[in-house]
C-alpha cells in the first residue's frame, strides 16, 4: 500500500463476514404423509404402485395439507341431510391410521360438555375441504389418552381462527403434559407398552414402579421387528414430486 | 383389497385380481369329453419347466406356451371356441359385469369342531370337567349309529370355494388388473379362477361383451382404465349433494 500524503493509509474496515448457516440449509424438511409408506408384508408392490397413482390423482384435484397428530383441523364434509348440505367439524387430530387409499384420521373435540370423536377418511370424495388451523406436533404419536384427560385439554373453539405461521419454520413441538381425570381410565396409560410422554402422572410412586413390571426391554433390540423405510421413502418422495409437478 | 367410492359417496371394498400370462391350452370337443358343452383348458401364471417331467409338458408344447402353474377348464358354447395358444387379457371382462371367483381357501390345518363348524361348545365354569370345546352328543339313541357326514373335527380349509355374483368395478388394461367387489377366497397372491356369473339374476347383465374374448391385435384401442358408470373417478371434484 502506497501512502498518498505521508499520512498512514485510510482505515479500511475488514469485510463483513457472510454467515452461511449450513445446518438450516442442509436439512430440508420434506414431509411424506405416513399413508404412502407401504406396510411390511408379502403383497405385490404393483398393488401399492397402483394405489399411489390413485392417491396422487386425488391430491392433484383436492389439496390435502400437511398435518401431524396434535394439530387442530377443520373438516367440511358433504351431507345430504344438513341445511347448506355441508358439515364443518373442528378438532384436534388424535390418531392417523390406515395405509393407502383407506387412510383415516380421528378428530376430537368437546362440544357442549360432550366429547365427540369423528374418524374421517383422507381420500373420501365427500370431504370438501381440510384446513389446518394450528400446525403443531405433540410428544406422542397417539393421543387417545385425551379421553381420560380433563375435558379442558380437548376443547377447541369451533370458530377458531387459523394460527398464522411462516413457511420455512420448524414445526413446533408442544411439550404439554396433560392432567388426567381420576382413575379408572379406559386403558392403563402408565404402562410402558404405550410409552406415553405427554401425561403428568400424579400417581403414587409404588404404582408407577408396579407398572414397570410390564416393561419389555428386549423389544428395542429385536432385529426382526426393524423396518427401515428410508430407501422406500426416498423413492416414494421422488415419485410424488415428479407426479405432482406435472 | 382397496376402498372404492361411488358417485353418491358410498364406500365399497374391492379386491384386485391380476391376469398374469393366461393362455388357452387346448380345445376339448363335446364328443371327446362326453359332457354337454365343449371345454377349453386355460393355463395361468408362468413357472419354471424344470420341476416337472417332460411328459407333463406335452399340453404346453402343443400350444407353444411356457409351463403354467395352474390349468383350469371352462365350459364353453360352440360359438365361443378360441384357438389354443391365444393369450387372454383382463379386458375380456368389462366393468358392470358380474363374475364368480373360485380359489382354494386358506388352509387352517386340523381344527376342532368349534372353529370348523361353529359349534357353541360348553360353558367355561359351573362344574364342567375337561369339556369346553367338545362336540357333545353326536347322534340320538334310536338311530343307533352316527350318520355319514356328521360334522366333526378335521382338516379345515385348503379346498376350492366360490364367491358368486361379484360386480366388476374397474379394469386396468395396462397392468391387466380386474377390480372385483367384496372379498375373494384364498390368501394374498394365490391363483384364482374368474368366470362369468351363473346366477339367474345376472343372466342378462352382459351387454356387448368382447366375444369370444378380447384379442390385443391393435384394432381396438382401449383406454388404460375402464370404469363402471357409478364409480367416483379421482379426476372429478369432490361429491356435493345439491
Amino acid at each position: 500500500r502506497v501512502s498518498s500524503d505521508g499520512k498512514p493509509p485510510k482505515f479500511q474496515p475488514p469485510p463483513k463476514p457472510v454467515i452461511v448457516d449450513r445446518k438450516t440449509q442442509k436439512e430440508e424438511r420434506r414431509f411424506l404423509s405416513p399413508e404412502f409408506i407401504p406396510p411390511r408384508g408379502r403383497t405385490d408392490p404393483l398393488k401399492y404402485y397402483i394405489e399411489r397413482k390413485d392417491m396422487i390423482q386425488r391430491r392433484k384435484v383436492f389439496n390435502i395439507p400437511e398435518f401431524y397428530v396434535g394439530s387442530v383441523l377443520a373438516v367440511t364434509t358433504a351431507d345430504p341431510y344438513a341445511s347448506d348440505k355441508a358439515k364443518r367439524f373442528v378438532g384436534i387430530c388424535i390418531q392417523r391410521g390406515g395405509k393407502g387409499l383407506g387412510a383415516t384420521f380421528v378428530l376430537r373435540n368437546v362440544i357442549e360438555d360432550q366429547g365427540v370423536e369423528i374418524c374421517y377418511e383422507l381420500y373420501s370424495p365427500r370431504i370438501q375441504a381440510i384446513e389446518v388451523l394450528k400446525l403443531e406436533k405433540r410428544l406422542d404419536e397417539n393421543l387417545m389418552y385425551l379421553r381420560d384427560a380433563l375435558p379442558e385439554y380437548s376443547t377447541f373453539d369451533v370458530n377458531m381462527k387459523p394460527v398464522p405461521r411462516m413457511d420455512q419454520e420448524e414445526i413446533p413441538v408442544n411439550k404439554l403434559q396433560v392432567r388426567m381425570k381420576p382413575k379408572p381410565w379406559s386403558k392403563r396409560w402408565e404402562r410402558p407398552k404405550y410409552n406415553i410422554k405427554g401425561i403428568k402422572f400424579e400417581l403414587p410412586e409404588h404404582k408407577m414402579k408396579a407398572a414397570q413390571k410390564w416393561s419389555q426391554p428386549w423389544m428395542e433390540f429385536d432385529m426382526l421387528r426393524e423396518y427401515d423405510t428410508s430407501k422406500i421413502e426416498e423413492k416414494i418422495r421422488k415419485e410424488l414430486s415428479e407426479e405432482l409437478e406435472k | 383389497m382397496m376402498p372404492i367410492w361411488t358417485k353418491s359417496g358410498e364406500k365399497h371394498a374391492v379386491t384386485l385380481l391380476k391376469v398374469q400370462d393366461c393362455h388357452v391350452l387346448r380345445y376339448v370337443s363335446k364328443e371327446e369329453s362326453g359332457a354337454k358343452t365343449a371345454k377349453l383348458l386355460v393355463g395361468g401364471k408362468n413357472v419354471s419347466p424344470f420341476s416337472k417331467p417332460e411328459s407333463a409338458h406335452e399340453i404346453f408344447k402343443e400350444a407353444g406356451v411356457p409351463r403354467k402353474q395352474k390349468v383350469t377348464t371352462f365350459n364353453v358354447t360352440d360359438d365361443a371356441i378360441i384357438k389354443p395358444g391365444t393369450p387372454l387379457y383382463a379386458a375380456h371382462f368389462r366393468p358392470g359385469q358380474f363374475v364368480d371367483v373360485t380359489a382354494k381357501t386358506i388352509g387352517k390345518g386340523f381344527q376342532g369342531v368349534v372353529k370348523r363348524w361353529g359349534f357353541k361348545g360348553q360353558p367355561a365354569s359351573h362344574g364342567q370337567t375337561k369339556t369346553h370345546r367338545r362336540p357333545g352328543a353326536i347322534s340320538t339313541n334310536k338311530a343307533a349309529k352316527v350318520y355319514r357326514g356328521k360334522k366333526m373335527a378335521g382338516k379345515m380349509g385348503n379346498i376350492y370355494r366360490t364367491s358368486f355374483g361379484l360386480k366388476v368395478w374397474r379394469i386396468n388394461t395396462k397392468h391387466d388388473i380386474i377390480y372385483v367387489n367384496g372379498s375373494v377366497p384364498g390368501h394374498t397372491n394365490c391363483l384364482v379362477k374368474v368366470r362369468d356369473s351363473k346366477l339367474p339374476t345376472y343372466k342378462d347383465c352382459n351387454k356387448n361383451p368382447p366375444f369370444p374374448t378380447f384379442f390385443a391385435d391393435g384394432d381396438e384401442e382401449l383406454p388404460e382404465d375402464l370404469f363402471d358408470e357409478e364409480i367416483f373417478q379421482f379426476t372429478d371434484p369432490s361429491v356435493t349433494f345439491a
